[in-house]
């Protein structure tokens, strides 16, 4: 599926990330998730900025938005950056919509 | 295979983060032991109470308290983390508790006799996969198993049990204790594993002595215990364990004496994980019930509780001429069972050589020198 920037895409409950030695570690405790069973992510420093600001009540557009003005960086290069992330999360079912 | 580099693939075990932390000393595991009790009474544990046993019930750390100190290990790093008992699915709660360890991000396994598997633990484990799940197998015959279990009717339990987890395609690991009692059909217990098992087959033949110290318990571990020859006959007669140790004998058997100069511990203990007994102590290895390295964590933080066992780990120093002749620069230390855990839920110090450890030890070391002779020269 296309990644929309209008719709809203929040975090499946089931994926914990934690914090460790200042590395972002991403978990999925449920079958179903992830490429496959037990497999785990690590997240840089975009990657978690990005997943924290998730939520099923704004667009991927406001997560965008609030990216470009928290990092001042140019909006193409966030929006570009922030679709391809959100691909790899929703077909992993990490985030879901 | 993810195209994206905000976020990468992690194999755990191997990652620069797992080697991070392991740099930093501090375990990387937490083990609960749930309760101490068992539907099971096996006649070669070194735990088991009954599982009416409404003392060591009333003993037991709540939910609340097992959340408590996953927090502390949580926030200390802590990745894995191990429930065991007794028998933990015992617990009315295992499987609140389960699912309260795996929402904190642990990578939870959990050690089980399988004969109380029912349809919930299916669910549970079927949605939320432990990192391993481990069955030990006491025989493949009703008569073996219940003369182990010491329980009628528990093959059965154990059987249906483990169809339920297999049925269902939850991944088992079995595993087996060799013991007198089972002896005669451990390579067949070996078939059955590696059949209903990918995972490699285990097997123990070392029975550690009661926790509580119980003598007449005691006896019949002793009874149980394999001999040296009995131990080296099953370690070759399984092809993967035989060859396993021919492959390590460089780490197993020194060239010549080592200098521990006097430390009582030599064995990495402080690399181990945080070991939480049913009642809330914490020890960093299972078997050391020695008081100086034991804590309660009703009364201490779970760092502060390791800090005070390392401490008194780092500094402890033998004054026992008969160890430091022995024990202390033994050049087969690896291959032997002795360790100042076993040798004080042995003999009651932490320091005394323990003759019939180091007959098996010398024992399997000649065995494994004459196989690794022998696959040269073939």
């Amino acid at each position: 599926m296309k990644i929309d920037i209008i719709n809203k895409y929040y975090k499946n409950k089931d994926v914990i990330v934690r914090e460790i030695e200042g590395e972002y570690l991403m978990i999925p405790i449920a079958s179903g998730i992830g490429d496959m069973e037990d497999e785990m992510y690590t997240l840089n420093e975009t990657g978690i900025a990005t997943w924290e600001k998730l939520s099923s009540e704004k667009t991927l557009e406001t997560v965008i938005d609030e990216l470009c003005e928290e990092y001042d960086a140019n909006k193409q290069e966030i929006t570009t950056d922030v679709i391809g992330l959100i691909e790899e999360l929703f077909k992993r079912k990490i985030v879901l919509c | 295979m993810i195209e994206n580099e905000n976020i990468a693939s992690v194999n755990l075990p191997d990652s620069d983060l797992v080697k991070k932390l392991q740099r930093t000393k501090t375990p990387v595991s937490i083990n609960f032991e749930l309760t101490a009790r068992c539907n099971n009474n096996c006649r070669h544990c070194y735990i088991n109470l009954p599982e009416n046993n409404t003392d060591a019930e009333s003993l037991e750390l709540d939910i609340n308290e097992i959340e408590d100190l996953a927090d502390q290990a949580v926030n200390n790093g802590v990745l894995w983390c191990l429930l065991t008992g007794g028998e933990p699915l015992l617990r009315d709660d295992f499987s609140e508790i389960y699912l309260m360890l795996r929402r904190k991000g642990l990578l939870v396994s959990v050690f089980t006799n399988a004969c109380l598997i029912n349809e919930t633990h299916v669910k549970l484990f079927k949605k939320y996969k432990p990192r391993e799940l481990e069955v030990t197998v006491y025989g493949i015959t009703e008569k073996t198993y219940e003369k182990v279990s010491g329980i009628k009717g528990s093959y059965k339990l154990f059987k249906n049990g483990l169809d339920r987890l297999l049925t269902n395609d939850i991944p088992v690991s079995l595993k087996a204790m060799a013991i007198h009692s089972n002896i005669h059909e451990i390579e067949n217990i070996a078939d059955f594993c590696s059949k209903h098992s990918k995972k490699k087959f285990k097997f123990d033949p070392f029975l550690h002595k009661r926790y509580d110290g119980d003598e007449k318990r005691n006896k019949k571990i002793l009874s149980e215990r394999l001999n040296k020859d009995e131990i080296v006959k099953i370690e070759q007669n399984n092809f993967a364990r035989k060859n396993a140790l021919i492959k390590s004998c460089d780490q197993l058997i020194f060239y010549q004496d080592i200098d521990a100069s006097g430390r009582v511990f030599t064995c990495g203990v402080l690399k181990n994980g945080f070991e939480i007994s049913y009642d809330g102590k914490l020890r960093l290895c299972p078997a050391l019930l020695h008081p100086d390295y034991v804590y309660s964590l009703r009364i201490f933080s779970l760092m502060d509780a390791y800090r005070k066992i390392a401490e008194n780990i780092i500094k402890a120093r033998s004054y026992n001429e008969d160890f430091l002749n022995k024990c202390n620069k033994c050049k087969i230390i690896n291959l032997c069972y002795f360790c100042p855990a076993n040798s004080f839920l042995e003999t009651g110090k932490l320091d005394t050589p323990i003759d019939t450890f180091c007959k098996n030890a010398h024992a399997r070391q000649k065995a494994i020198l004459e196989w690794k002779k022998s696959s040269s020269l073939s």
